[in-house]
């Protein structure tokens, strides 16, 4: 199998950096599989699941919140704001983390910008929460706005 | 002659002072160590992020975004100040101040409009003392700074510049961590990305998804956000660096007026005791 190698960043630090085979990922137009020698190509992530298949064979996952994807002649770059390996993702954390969020949704509901920035935070966290295999079902969709 | 037990008295002082400043000094260093690893680790996010950007602009000559663009009518300019959030870090934080009122005169005198977004204590306190147009004030977050934070003061940036047309550029304050004892206070601009430019732009056929415009629209929150972590966290290194140097120094300082006091002291106790001495000889031979 051909292979590429691929580059995660994560403004704190670097994410992964090794050659691999495929990567699949969630753009906003739809979900992308990107194999060796594919043409140059920008697109832009949602919050969701990246997933890596790597030179063994053996497939890697990661929840990502939101980033950029940039395939180039030498490599491809994933500049995601933030992301974590399935097996490093504490569910514990991610659960709590999703119950804050919708304590906050409760709370702000008359101030659109924090609920906004609340929804974000719960979406961020159920895609934990799915990317670690804690939950199996679909994302939950974000609560509307009250008018 | 001195008493003696004044100078006791000095040398005790001069002693617990000491100890805090070598304390602090202390402290710094470890402090700084941490700051610069988290400084260095953002550097690779950023530069991608940058490059990026600036291809994307190299590409396509009919690209025009409205953070490229200049604004050339004179109106606000927003200053984000980065200050530490404590003192006693030698000319850290009045360097910053000097190169900001700079920068809020030459404002002025054009008729334009300072508003700035202090970031750390000191500079809160110090544009507040001065009434100047305060836009959201941080302080209390370079030590623990993370991206999210970084994302949302960069979302209120480019929110606030895209609503007001009257904001003329965004420029930014901070302290350049060069070594541990060289720190730079420097000013550069933020939006308007004017001086977009990679190297050697490469001109080749590049399919973005959905467009370059909506990329390089989703890649500037990200830049400005992994720019102004970057600022926070090597202004936080810089304090930390010249915190140490001036504390160094303190405690240098403090042991060279620990020896002169103890020499001032020996001096005094031997004065006396020679003095002492004399009386009783002169007693003894006044009784013959």
């Amino acid at each position: 199998m051909n292979t590429f190698r691929l580059v995660i960043l994560t403004p704190d630090k670097k994410l992964f950096d090794d050659q691999v085979i495929q990567l699949t990922a969630r753009t906003t137009e739809g979900d992308v599989g990107i194999l060796a020698g594919h043409i140059r190509y920008v697109a832009i992530l949602k919050t969701g699941a990246l997933t890596v298949k790597l030179e063994n064979g053996n497939m890697k996952k990661a929840a990502i919140a939101g980033g950029v994807l940039k395939v180039s002649d030498d490599k491809t770059s994933v500049l995601v704001t933030a992301g974590e390996w399935a097996e490093e993702i504490d569910p514990d954390w991610a659960e709590r983390s999703r119950q804050d969020a919708m304590a906050k949704i409760e709370a702000f509901q008359n101030e659109p910008d924090r609920l906004e920035r609340a929804n974000l935070k719960l979406q961020r966290a159920l895609n934990r929460l799915q990317v670690s295999g804690r939950s199996t079902g679909q994302i939950i969709p974000p609560v509307k706005k009250k008018k | 002659m001195a008493n003696l037990k004044d100078i006791k008295r000095r040398i005790h002082s001069v002693e617990s002072t000491m100890q805090i400043t070598k304390a602090m000094e202390l402290v710094a260093s470890s402090k700084l160590r941490k700051a610069k690893e988290r400084a260095e680790s953002v550097q690779p996010f950023f530069e991608a992020t940058y490059k990026l950007m600036a291809e994307i602009v190299a590409e396509d000559i009919y690209f025009n975004s409205q953070f490229v663009r200049k604004r050339t009518e004179k109106g606000a300019v927003l200053l984000i100040v980065i200050a530490g959030d404590r003192g006693l870090a030698g000319g850290f934080n009045a360097n910053i101040f000097r190169i900001a009122q700079t920068r809020i005169d030459e404002i002025k005198q054009t008729g334009g409009n300072p508003i700035v977004m202090p970031i750390g204590q000191k500079a809160v306190d110090y544009f507040e003392n001065r009434n100047i147009k305060i836009l959201k004030a941080y302080h209390h977050i370079a030590e623990h700074m993370n991206i999210y934070l970084a994302m949302d003061m960069a979302e209120l940036i480019l929110n606030t510049y895209q609503r007001h047309e009257s904001l003329q550029s965004v420029e930014l304050v901070f302290t350049n961590y060069v070594s541990p004892i060289l720190q730079v206070a420097q000013k550069m601009e933020v939006i308007p990305l004017e001086e977009l430019t990679v190297k050697n732009p490469r001109r080749c056929a590049v399919e973005y998804e959905p467009s370059p415009e909506a990329v390089f629209d989703k890649l500037v929150p990200r830049y400005v956000a992994s720019l102004l972590y970057g600022a926070i966290v090597e202004s936080f290194a810089s304090e930390q660096a010249s915190r140490r140097t001036a504390m160094e120094n303190a405690t240098d300082n403090a042991t060279e007026m620990i020896d002169n006091l103890s020499l001032l002291y020996n001096r005094a106790r031997q004065g006396a005791i020679t003095q002492e001495i004399t009386e009783i000889v002169g007693g003894a031979s006044a009784q013959q």
